[in-house]
């Protein structure tokens, strides 16, 4: 209680509210453009919370992410584009509901749904970081090296269309931290002499290149840019949804919410799979399910409350065992770590008052999620009018400011548009981005653990195979690719239509 | 150019990306000293490998699989792959390139606005002088009072040239 009440005070200061609040505004206008997702947001954040406290730093990113999850909904209800991947599903029913002249319902429904999502995912993450931690607190480095593989297999094997090229992705991540000086023996690798190599290259600086140049590029490009200035957006406020509708679908919101987060606790899935299969799920069980794709509120309230909902599961790995199950949550792992605190089975122990203040931070980013489309929502569509390639110039000079703070240097700036360009490529030959971050975030655990293990046996592998920790996480990873290259290779016969399952 | 054809490209590059980075590994990082020690040059050397052997994978499931498609002429390979925009892409590099350098040359309230005008006139062909002036000051002093003002990151300073 005492823990608790210390992580009350540290966030209810002013600055701690504001930097939440800032968090939830940023996420929403950028969940809410298509094609700038809340990854760039955060990428771009990252930077700003260098200087704060704990609490305030991670509630800004938390109030990014949170925002950024729900602001998809806007464009995805008013214009019919979602604002990000996850809120796809949401445009099946949202969009035609603003046809009809619904939009203020739609909206003020799936900023409600949203929210309930997002806090009953909360309450769950709550108690299952608690016992997961607990579980793994007897985890040693095998364990973890065996954790950490399981982790991996599930993201190459889930994010993309193709496990090849998702394990692909991952290789190229998990190489790409290799370089510079090694952590144990301190031998430099691949820096070809270069002193700027030698401390590797810089994760924040990498993730700013990954997520934000590829849309510089494309905005640049001219192409992709739907022509948002042409559509109109029709003069629109959140009107809240009356209790009787919301106690009359009550129990599809619960389910959905269930689903979202056990989706979310999965790494390598995410909102965009969520919410498809809540919309699915929906479908089944409606008594109607012709209405279905015309306007049917049931189809925004599904979508919404899965995709808020996997917030709070995506943070059980995260928090529980040091895991990013995707590329906004492996932004908030690292905006952690420069805070010090690293989150894995210790992170109750030395941490308890951050963890809870973090708890705080999300209920207090709903709060400030549902005051601000409620309120605001007539001013901030007014957004969704900007040409794209203007807020791209605003982006490149976030995006410098963001690389060179790091560490004042203007090699980081060099690097971030290189690793950018070489993004854009590769997401145009179809090469998923999530398993590179995720490959980079993981790689040095990886091997730390691995090395740090066979020095623990003198060499033997004894240690793997005796524990059965390992056996069991080794098992699922391999029984995680073999079912996805069962399925790649049933599927192979026929042409399936492709959806975008990542936010990144 | 078809999906397959994009494939049969980034296939071969990243096998011979693969097998490079391997060769250079082995070249250049000492292995272990045995005894339980793995050494610095397992892992890298592992990760160039698993990228090897997996783009050999990918390079040869897609030649064989093309064959097959050619024949049957209905297949995902039809699909119109995304273009790659090359121009725009070194475009963008070389501004960030000059960003950075002018950005320790002559600091940020000089880089940030002359960037941000070339950027404008160069790629977006932008010509009204009120959205030119309006957008590279507008962005240089928003930037300038939030960060270095409300938020008390360092933005740089020149080296040539100090202002502010």
């Amino acid at each position: 209680m005492d823990v608790f009440l210390q992580a009350l005070a540290l966030s209810f200061t002013p600055m701690a509210i504001a930097s939440i609040g800032l968090g939830a505004l940023v996420g929403l206008v950028f969940g809410s453009i298509p094609g700038l997702t809340f990854t760039v947001a955060l990428a771009l954040a990252l930077p700003i919370t260098f200087s704060m406290d704990p609490v305030p730093a991670i509630g800004l990113l938390l109030g990014t992410y949170i925002g950024g999850m729900t602001g998809g909904s806007v464009s995805a209800i008013l214009l019919g584009i979602p604002g990000t991947p996850s809120a796809a599903a949401t445009v099946l029913d949202g969009y035609p509901m603003t046809k009809q002249g619904k939009a203020s319902i739609a909206l003020g429904t799936a900023v409600i749904v949203s929210v309930f999502g997002g806090l009953f995912s909360l309450f769950i993450m709550m108690v299952s970081v608690d016992l997961v931690s607990r579980l793994a607190i007897g985890f040693g480095p095998a364990e973890i090296f065996a954790l950490v593989l399981f982790g991996m297999s599930t993201i190459c094997g889930l994010c993309g269309n193709s496990l090849l090229k998702g394990l692909i992705a991952g290789a190229l991540g998990l190489m790409i931290m290799t370089v510079g000086l090694d952590a144990i023996d301190g031998v430099p690798r691949m820096t070809f002499g270069s002193i700027n190599l030698l401390q590797g290259v810089n994760l924040l600086v990498a993730m700013i290149g990954l997520f934000a140049v590829p849309f510089i590029i494309e905005a640049f490009s001219g192409r992709g840019s739907q022509d948002l200035q042409t559509t109109r957006v029709a003069k629109v406020r959140a009107e809240l949804p009356s209790l009787k509708l919301l106690f009359g679908k009550f129990s599809l919101m619960l389910r959905c919410s269930v689903l979202g987060t056990g989706i979310g606790a999965i790494p390598g899935t995410g909102g965009a799979i969520a919410s498809f299969l809540a919309y699915d799920h929906a479908k089944r069980f409606s008594k109607k399910p012709e209405s279905f794709g015309k306007g049917n509120i049931e189809g925004v309230i599904a979508p919404e409350a899965a995709n808020n909902s996997v917030t709070g599961g995506t943070l059980i790995p995260l928090l529980s065992l040091g895991i990013p199950g995707d590329p906004a949550t492996a932004i908030v792992l690292a905006g952690l770590m420069i805070h010090g605190i690293t989150p894995g089975p210790a992170l109750f122990m030395n941490h308890a008052v951050e963890v809870y203040g973090m708890y705080v931070a999300v209920v207090l980013a709903y709060v400030w999620v549902l005051g601000l489309q409620l309120m605001g929502i007539r001013i901030f569509v007014h957004v969704l009018k900007i040409p794209r390639e203007m807020l791209a110039v605003a982006v490149l000079v976030l995006c410098a400011i963001g690389a060179y703070s790091i560490r004042n240097s203007a090699f980081d700036i060099y690097a971030m548009g290189a690793i950018g360009v070489l993004a854009y490529v590769l997401v145009a030959v179809r090469i998923p981005i999530t398993p590179i971050i995720l490959g980079m975030v993981l790689g040095p655990t990886l091997e730390n653990e691995f090395r740090t293990a066979m020095m623990l046996s003198e060499g033997s592998f004894d240690i793997f195979l005796t524990s059965p920790t390992f056996l069991v996480f080794f098992a699922l990873a391999l029984l995680v690719v073999s079912l996805q290259v069962a399925a790649e290779l049933k599927l192979k016969k026929k042409t399936s239509e492709r959806i975008e399952m990542t936010d990144a | 150019m078809t999906n397959r054809a994009q494939d049969i490209i980034v296939g071969t590059v990243l096998f011979l990306v693969g097998a490079g980075w391997t060769w250079l590994v082995i070249d250049s990082i000492p292995p272990g000293f045995g005894d339980g020690e793995v050494g610095p040059r397992a892992f890298p050397m592992a990760f160039g490998l698993i990228l090897t052997v997996f783009s050999a994978i990918l390079l040869m499931t897609r030649i064989a699989t093309g064959a097959e498609t050619a024949l049957a002429e209905a297949s995902e390979d039809q699909d119109i792959p995304n273009r790659l925009d090359w121009g725009s892409a070194l475009l963008v590099l070389g501004q960030i390139v000059l960003y950075g350098f002018l950005l320790e040359k002559i600091g940020f309230l000089l880089a940030t606005p002359v960037v941000v005008l070339l950027v404008m006139i160069v790629s977006l062909r932008v010509r009204s002088l009120r959205k030119l002036l309006g957008m590279s000051l507008g962005l240089t002093v928003g930037c300038w009072l939030i960060f270095e003002k409300l938020l008390g990151i360092y933005l740089a300073n020149g080296t040539w040239l100090n202002v502010g």
